[in-house]
C-alpha cells in the first residue's frame, strides 16, 4: 500500500463525504519528538496497524498495538503517543464525525445504510466499551485499501462504495468488540455478563437486537438461548430485573416513585405502576407503605 | 380437579412443579437467577431477584398451564438449597446480597473453630460439619468483617424464610433447613446456646422454628389477587432440597442410599438414628420428628463435566452444549473402565465431603502418549464418581447399604448410572421423576391432606424402575484404581495448600 492523506476541506476527493474528517496511510520511518501529543479527539477515530509496534495512551490508559490490531478512539476521549510522538511503523486511519449533537451518544449518520436500530446499537456497543483495542482484525487492511482506491479513482458508484466500506469497517469493529468480550462458549458466563450490563444501564431502553449484539450473537439464536437458559424471553428477563431493582429502591425511603420508575427503565410512572401491580398485586406506593413499618 | 404445587428455590433457578393428587406430573416451569462472585471466594445472589423471579414464574405457570386446565390449587410447598443466609434490617429489607452454600468467605472462621474442642462439640450438637458453607460460620464472618451490617441486622434468615416472609409476613424456618444452619441443636431441637454464642447473636434474631408440614402462614391478600389463589390455598413450609430428594427417592429404610448428582451432588441415607462420625465429616439433618437424613455433599458433580464439555467438547455447527455433551459421552463409552490408567481428581471447586478442603484442585494423573481425548473424557466421568464413592465408603461403615437410588440430571445419564453400579458393586435404580425434590414435596403435601397415613407409607408409593446390575469385570478394575485416587487425594493435600498460598 502506498502512503496517502486526504483531509476534509483540503482534498477534493472528500467533497462527497462530509462525515470523513481525515483518511490516510503513513509509513513512518523516523521518530519526530512532539509529533503526536495527547489531545482530546472530537470525532471517532479508527487506526489500523500494518507494520511496527505503537505505544499509545488512550483515555488515560497505556495501550500497545501490533500489526493487524484495530484501535478506535471515541469522541471526547484523549489520545496520543505514550511518549508524545508517533512510533516507527506503518498504519492507516480514518476519522469520522457525525453531527448528532450529544458526543456521548455517537452513532453513524445519514450516510450509512444501516437501519436506525443498528446504528444505535453499534453506537451503544462502542460507547459501552471505551477501551477500543481490538486484536488481529486482519481484514481491516483490505477495507482501507479499497477505500483509498474508490476515493482516488472515483469510478461509477464510488460514493455508494465508500459509504458501504465505511459501514463495513464499523461493523467489523463492533463484531470484534463483542467477540472479544464474550467468554467463549460458556453461555452461563455470557449471560452473567449481559445481566451485569443490563443492571449497569437499567434506565436505557434496551432492544433485543442490542442485547444480542452486545454478547456477539444473532437475535434468533439469542432469543432461543436466553429462553432455554433462564426460562424468560429477553424482554421479560429485563422486566424482571427492572422490578427487582425497583423493589430494592422502594424499600429505601427518600427516592420518589417517579424517579424510581425512570431509573429502572420504565417509560413513565404509570407504566411502572401498571407493570408492578400486575405482578405483585400492590401499587408501588402501597408496596412502599407495607415495607415501612418496623417489625 | 385439585393439584399440589411445589416450589424449589434452587442454586441457579426457581422451579415450579404441579402434581395431581395421585402424584402425576401436570407441568413445570423455571426461571433462573444469577450468582455473583465479586471476589472468587464469594458467592452471592440478589434476594429481591429470587423473590421476583419466583413470583413471575409462579404467576405465569398458574395462569398459562394450571387454571386453563381447570385445576384448583390446594397447596404450595417450598423447598430450598441449604445453608443460605439473608440479613435483614428492622423493616425487613435485605442489608446484603444473599450468601449461598457455595460461598467460602468464612474459611478462616471455620478453620479456627474446627480445631477447637468447642468446634467438635458444636458439630455433634448441630449435625452440620464445620465449614464455610454453614450459616453459623458465615454469621461469624459478618461479625468479624462487616460490623456495620452485622449491627444493623435484625433477622438472620435463609432464602426460603425470606421468600415466605415476603409472601406472608411471617418469619419461619422449618426444622430441616434449620438443622443445616449449624445453629440448631438436633437433639433438643432448639437453637444451640454455644453456636449462638459463637455467632454472636440471640435466638430472637432467628426465624421461628416450625415442622416441615406447618401450614399456618397465610398469603397476603395482594398476592392472592395477583396469583389468582384463594385464602384456602395452604402454604406448606416444606423442607430442604436434600431431605426432600431423599424422601422423593422413595427410600425410608436403613439398607438403601440415594445419590443425587446435579451440578453438585450428595450421597445420603435415612434413619431414626444419627451417624456418629468422629472426624466431623458427615452431616445429620432433620427430616421430620422421627427421621434424620445423613450423608456427605460434593461440590464437583455435573458442573465439572459441563466445564470439560464447554472447554474441550467439539462444537462443529456453532455452540451446542447438548450435542457436544452427547458426543463426549459416546467417546467415553468407547473406553474401558479405568481409562487405561488415567486418573482424574475432580476438585475444581474445592471439595466438601469427605476431605473438606476448600483449597483442593483438579488433577489429571498418569497421562501417557497413547491417551486420546476419549480417555480424558472417561477419566473425568470416573473422577466425579470416585469422589461419590469416597463418600459412600464412609457411609458403608455405618450402614449395610444393599441398593442405591440415583437422581439428578447428571446421575441419571445411563452411562453414569452404570458406572455407579460398577463402582459400588450394588444394583442402582435411576429415579424416573423429573425432580426427586418436588416428588418429596408432593409426598409431604399429600400426606398432610390425608392421602397417605404417614411419610413412610407415602415413600412406599414411589416405584423405582428395575435396577442396573453391576458388571463384575468393571468393578474389579475400579477396585484396583480407586486406591490410587484416594492416595493421590491425601498425598496432594500439602501441595494444594502451597498452591493456595502462592
Amino acid at each position: 500500500m502506498n502512503q496517502f492523506l486526504l483531509v476534509r476541506g483540503r482534498s477534493h476527493e472528500l467533497l462527497q463525504f462530509p462525515h470523513i474528517v481525515e483518511i490516510g496511510l503513513k509509513k513512518n520511518a523516523s521518530i519526530q519528538f512532539g509529533s503526536l501529543p495527547v489531545s482530546v479527539s472530537q470525532c471517532i477515530r479508527l487506526y489500523f496497524i500494518i507494520d511496527g509496534r505503537f505505544e499509545w495512551e488512550v483515555a488515560g490508559r497505556p495501550c500497545t498495538a501490533y500489526p493487524s490490531d484495530l484501535l478506535y478512539v471515541l469522541p471526547g476521549q484523549t489520545f496520543g503517543g505514550a511518549n508524545g510522538y508517533l512510533d516507527i511503523g506503518s498504519l492507516a486511519w480514518i476519522f469520522i464525525e457525525d453531527a448528532n449533537g450529544d458526543a456521548r451518544r455517537w452513532k453513524p449518520g445519514n450516510w450509512s445504510s444501516l437501519s436506525e436500530i443498528e446504528k444505535q446499537t453499534i453506537g451503544n456497543i462502542l460507547m459501552m466499551n471505551p477501551f477500543g483495542h481490538l486484536c488481529r482484525v486482519a481484514d481491516t487492511g483490505r477495507i482501507f485499501t479499497q477505500l483509498h482506491t474508490e476515493l482516488v479513482t472515483q469510478e461509477i458508484g464510488y460514493r455508494a462504495r465508500v459509504n458501504q466500506l465505511t459501514d463495513e469497517l464499523l461493523i467489523t469493529a463492533t463484531r470484534q468488540v463483542t467477540r472479544q468480550n464474550v467468554a467463549g462458549r460458556d453461555f452461563p458466563k455470557i449471560f452473567l455478563q449481559l445481566e451485569q450490563k443490563l443492571r449497569q444501564n437499567l434506565s436505557h431502553q434496551w432492544t433485543v437486537e442490542e442485547m444480542a449484539a452486545s454478547v456477539g450473537m444473532g437475535t434468533t439464536l439469542f432469543n432461543e438461548r436466553v429462553k432455554n437458559f433462564s426460562g424468560f424471553s429477553p424482554l421479560n428477563y429485563l422486566i424482571n430485573i427492572r422490578i427487582t431493582e425497583a423493589i430494592r429502591l422502594l424499600k429505601k425511603p427518600g427516592i420518589n416513585v417517579t424517579d424510581i420508575a425512570l431509573d429502572t427503565g420504565f417509560y413513565s410512572s404509570q407504566h411502572f405502576s401498571t407493570t408492578f401491580k400486575k405482578l405483585t398485586g400492590y401499587t408501588p406506593s402501597q408496596f412502599r407503605k407495607k415495607n415501612s413499618e418496623d417489625i | 380437579m385439585e393439584c399440589i404445587i411445589s416450589i424449589e428455590l434452587g442454586t441457579n433457578a426457581v422451579r415450579v412443579y404441579a402434581f395431581n393428587m395421585e402424584g402425576g406430573l401436570i407441568g413445570s416451569s423455571k426461571g433462573s437467577y444469577p450468582t455473583f462472585h465479586p471476589v472468587p471466594d464469594f458467592s452471592e445472589q440478589d434476594p429481591e431477584q429470587i423473590f421476583i423471579t419466583m413470583l413471575y414464574v409462579l404467576k405465569n405457570f398458574l395462569s398459562e398451564k394450571i387454571y386453563p386446565s381447570g385445576y384448583h390449587v390446594l397447596s404450595i410447598c417450598f423447598s430450598a438449597s441449604m445453608h443460605s443466609l439473608v440479613l435483614t434490617d428492622k423493616k425487613g429489607a435485605p442489608l446484603y446480597n444473599a450468601v449461598t452454600w457455595g460461598d467460602n468467605r468464612g474459611k478462616k472462621e471455620a478453620r479456627t473453630l474446627k480445631e477447637t474442642p468447642v468446634g467438635k462439640e458444636m458439630y455433634e450438637a448441630t449435625g452440620t460439619p464445620i465449614h464455610p458453607m454453614s450459616p453459623l460460620v458465615k454469621i461469624a464472618w459478618f461479625r468479624n468483617n462487616e460490623q456495620e451490617v452485622f449491627k444493623q441486622t435484625t433477622k438472620f434468615l435463609s432464602i426460603k424464610s425470606y421468600i415466605i416472609q415476603q409472601l406472608s409476613g411471617a418469619y419461619i424456618i422449618d426444622y430441616s433447613l434449620a438443622s443445616a444452619t449449624g445453629l440448631l441443636n438436633i437433639h433438643s431441637r432448639e437453637w444451640d446456646a454455644a453456636a449462638l454464642d459463637f455467632a454472636g447473636i440471640s435466638g430472637k434474631q432467628l426465624p421461628a422454628l416450625v415442622p416441615i408440614a406447618n401450614a399456618d402462614c397465610k398469603l397476603r391478600k395482594q398476592y392472592q389477587v395477583s396469583l389468582g389463589l384463594g385464602p384456602d390455598t395452604k402454604i406448606i413450609a416444606g423442607s430442604s432440597d436434600g431431605c426432600f430428594a431423599t424422601l422423593g427417592a422413595g427410600i425410608m429404610n436403613g439398607n438403601a442410599a440415594t445419590v443425587t448428582i446435579e451440578d453438585s451432588g450428595a450421597m445420603r441415607v435415612i434413619g431414626k438414628e444419627i451417624l456418629k462420625d468422629k472426624g466431623g465429616k458427615l452431616f445429620n439433618y432433620i427430616l421430620d420428628q422421627d427421621y434424620y437424613v445423613s450423608g456427605g455433599p460434593t461440590n464437583n458433580g455435573g458442573v465439572i463435566f459441563d466445564w470439560f464439555a464447554s472447554q474441550f467438547g467439539e462444537h462443529r455447527a456453532g455452540f451446542d452444549p447438548e450435542a457436544a455433551t452427547a458426543d463426549l459421552l459416546m467417546q467415553a463409552s468407547q473406553v474401558l473402565a479405568g481409562a487405561d490408567g488415567l486418573v482424574f481428581l475432580p476438585y475444581l471447586l474445592g471439595e466438601r465431603a469427605p476431605i473438606w478442603n476448600a483449597n483442593a484442585r483438579g488433577v489429571f494423573f498418569g497421562l501417557n502418549i497413547n491417551h486420546e481425548r476419549k480417555h480424558l473424557v472417561r477419566a473425568v466421568l470416573e473422577g466425579i464418581l470416585y469422589e461419590m464413592y469416597s463418600i459412600g465408603k464412609m457411609l458403608l461403615k455405618h450402614r449395610n447399604i444393599k441398593n442405591i437410588s440415583v437422581n439428578g440430571s447428571f446421575g441419571t445419564i445411563p452411562l453414569v448410572t452404570q458406572m455407579l453400579a460398577d463402582m459400588f458393586n450394588k444394583p442402582v435404580s435411576a429415579s424416573p421423576n423429573v425432580s426427586s425434590v418436588s416428588m418429596g414435596a408432593y409426598l409431604l403435601s399429600a400426606t398432610s391432606f390425608g392421602k397417605f397415613s404417614s411419610l413412610e407409607n407415602a415413600a412406599k408409593s414411589v416405584t423405582l424402575p428395575a435396577p442396573v446390575i453391576p458388571d463384575k469385570a468393571s468393578h474389579d478394575t475400579y477396585s484396583r484404581h480407586y486406591p490410587l485416587f484416594e492416595r493421590l487425594t491425601v498425598k496432594l493435600g500439602d501441595e494444594f495448600e502451597l498452591l493456595a498460598q502462592l
